[in-house]
């Protein structure tokens, strides 16, 4: 008996220490990357586009994943809203309109989908080593002008996501048992419109509730641009 | 001590009792009642949609409008109305299942998959399109899709997910509260066991399903009029590997390619010999071509842009074997200009297994340019550069020499010699292309190259 007695109170202390850092030092990480010219100034971000955001949330219970398909829609546009009010706000970047006409026309749409392909075929080797593009090693290359976009455009953003909501079920079971808390991670990269250099690449984490910790993701994303020079200041 | 073991020894006894009512029949639950040769119907009637079957169902509602708002659906009506066509043939008539509405599209994609969702629409790639030989191996894929609508196979694999996942996560728990000591020992190391046994019976499922998919698509091929050997045609081409993807996994959700060749093949047994007049027509290669040609050429581009360069060169190939002079040979050069300094076709030893996963390592690890630029500085990779580029301007050159040039081939060749430094030609050629496109999306890119080899 206090053989289990003890055991139960390490795992105790174990869990409320584990609890005490996640709520203290794992509201948000974030790594953020400038290409060098950034960093020197060469080139300011003073207005972007932002590309349809992709974020994937599920819903964690004890019986599995759960598709949210739904709820992933309408938490991506939030998450391009929240990226163009942070980046308003803290660095005085302007947003442009997507497109102002043929929205609807099947090369247009076909354009913008394979792009983000490309992008996202080039994400796994930005992960892996995120601080090369300090380097400017990547690039998205010119087929970034057939996009189109308006002439005044620096940047194109692109947004990924994916989150994890828990059950009111797998919630207590995690406070019994452990394992991997309710989150939601962005990867986010800006690419030079007329060259395709990718000039900024950023990843916040924040632990919570994905689809309503909105002011948890106003903070982590403003942590995430930190180091982008501000347009009002050059 | 005596109570911590009579204690442990309780414990002990739940945890069996546990074991034995949650893992084993979850287990048994896997092994196949009768064999599947014994062929159920092709609708499973006895099928009542519960709670969570209709929140799958909503979800796929919600990815069929996803697929079209991305962009990634594939416009082509007359691609749409033949894949429709073919998939009704093959659809018992009369057949009206609950919660269904067929819907048969074509995905912007260069790899080759199609995918069936429960509420009836079911996907096949551009990749898979361009990848088969005729009607009847089209036929193949949507009989096999079909089958795992009409059978309910999501609904079913989700269900048994779900109790496996439960099964795992009591595990987990118990596991983390076992006592110390010897049985602790023995609860700890079943616990940590019991999640893979459970990982592997639900690929088993999978792969279960996966096999009546196949048997069944062949039953529905027959009555359509299909010859059914040509499900195995399509394995084998799928087995080609021509990007050297296919990388065998400890845990597969299909069988392996080999296994299903044979398991069909002893399925077909005599069958496969009886060829009525309407399956030698359905065989027919250059029907099929000439309805998916289009679709073909834009998963070149798909495949191109992807890196797919080796398929790319495959596919364009066929498209010129089957109409030369034409359009097709631009493609062609295409694809042979992007190829570089990559070989057309991968040797047996890039082809092993373990070379396939390197490959895959390195592709996470570098940029399709740095890997051009590692391959060029090889003496193998400079020589399939120049005979690739040389093959690439021959065949822009027959390109605008045949009837109805596209002004695209004045671009490829712009880059061709832009990349050769012939700065003057690809300069004229750049013009070309401008003057004959005025109106081309990608004006404003073809106009800063010009100016940047004025500069030059």
């Amino acid at each position: 008996m206090t053989n289990t007695l003890r055991v139960f109170k390490v795992r105790t202390i174990v869990f409320a220490v584990t609890m005490l850092l996640v709520g203290v030092t794992s509201q948000s990480i974030q790594a953020q990357f400038l290409h060098p010219k950034i960093k020197s100034k060469e080139t300011t971000i003073r207005k972007i586009v932002i590309l349809p955001a992709k974020v994937n949330v599920v819903r964690d219970s004890m019986k599995g994943p759960e598709g949210m398909a739904a709820e992933s829609d309408e938490l991506s546009v939030r998450v391009e809203e929240k990226i163009a009010e942070v980046l308003s706000k803290q660095k005085n970047v302007a947003t442009l309109p997507r497109s102002s006409d043929a929205t609807n026309a099947d090369s247009q749409k076909y354009d913008l989908a394979d792009f983000q392909t490309k992008f996202d075929a080039l994400l796994p080797t930005i992960a892996k080593k995120r601080s090369d593009v300090k380097k400017g090693r990547f690039s998205m290359g010119d087929e970034v002008l057939n996009l189109n976009l308006s002439k005044s455009a620096d940047a194109i953003v692109f947004i990924r996501g994916e989150g994890k909501k828990l059950t009111s079920g797998k919630t207590a079971f995690r406070m019994l048992v452990g394992g991997t808390p309710a989150y939601l991670k962005l990867q986010i990269g800006m690419v030079d419109t007329r060259s395709g250099e990718v000039l900024l690449y950023t990843d916040t984490m924040l632990v919570g509730d994905p689809t309503t910790a909105m002011d948890r993701l106003r903070k982590s994303l403003e942590k995430g641009f930190k180091k982008l020079p501000s347009a009002a200041a050059q | 001590m005596f109570t911590i073991k009579f204690r442990n020894l309780v414990v002990a006894v739940v945890f069996q009792s546990v074991l034995f009512t949650t893992l084993l029949p979850v287990a048994n639950a896997q092994k196949p009642k009768a064999p599947v040769e014994a062929t159920p119907p092709p609708v499973n009637e006895e099928f009542k949609f519960g709670e969570v079957d209709l929140e799958v169902l909503e979800q796929s509602d919600l990815l069929d409008r996803r697929l079209e708002r991305d962009g990634l659906i594939l416009a082509n009506e007359p691609a749409s109305v033949y894949l429709n066509h073919i998939a009704h043939l093959l659809i018992p008539k009369d057949l009206a299942i609950e919660r269904v509405t067929w819907k048969f599209q074509a995905v912007r994609d260069p790899q080759p998959n199609a995918f069936a969702l429960p509420n009836g629409s079911i996907y096949v790639t551009t990749g898979l399109l361009s990848l088969v030989d005729n009607e009847s191996q089209l036929a193949a894929i949507l009989a096999h899709e079909l089958t795992h609508v009409m059978r309910r196979h999501t609904y079913q694999h989700n269900r048994s997910n779900r109790k496996k996942f439960l099964t795992m996560n009591i595990m987990s728990a118990i596991g983390a509260y076992a006592p110390i000591g010897a049985v602790g020992a023995v609860i700890m190391v079943v616990t940590t066991v019991a999640p893979f046994i459970m990982v592997a019976t639900m690929y088993g499922y999978s792969r279960e399903l996966e096999r009546e998919a196949d048997l069944k698509g062949i039953d529905m091929m027959i009555s359509a009029e299909y010859p059914p050997e040509e499900m195995i045609q399509v394995m084998k081409l799928l087995d080609k590997d021509i990007e050297g993807e296919n990388i065998r996994l400890f845990y597969n959700d299909h069988p392996s390619l080999d296994e299903r060749i044979r398991y069909l093949s002893g399925y077909l047994g005599a069958r496969a010999d009886k060829v009525t007049p309407q399956m030698a027509l359905n065989r027919e290669r250059a029907a099929y071509f000439r309805n998916m040609e289009p679709v073909m050429r834009s998963n070149l581009q798909l495949s191109i842009n992807s890196g797919r360069y080796r398929s790319a060169v495959y596919l364009a190939q066929r498209l010129v074997d089957f109409h030369p002079d034409s359009e097709n040979l631009f493609w062609l050069a295409e694809a042979h200009r992007t190829l570089g300094p990559r070989a057309p076709q991968l040797t047996e030893k890039q082809l092993t297994n373990s070379a396939k996963k390197d490959a895959a390592k390195k592709r996470e690890k570098r940029t399709l340019e740095e890997e051009e630029q590692e391959l060029l500085a090889t003496p193998d990779g400079k020589e399939n550069w120049q005979q690739n580029q040389q093959k690439a301007e021959e065949l822009y050159l027959r390109a605008l020499a045949a009837e109805n040039p596209i002004p695209l081939a004045h671009r490829g060749l712009g880059s061709l010699y832009e990349k050769l430094s012939r700065a003057n030609d690809a300069l004229t050629q750049y013009q070309k292309y401008l003057e004959l496109s005025p109106s081309a999306p990608d004006r404003e890119r073809i106009q800063r190259r010009i100016d940047s080899l004025r500069r030059s």
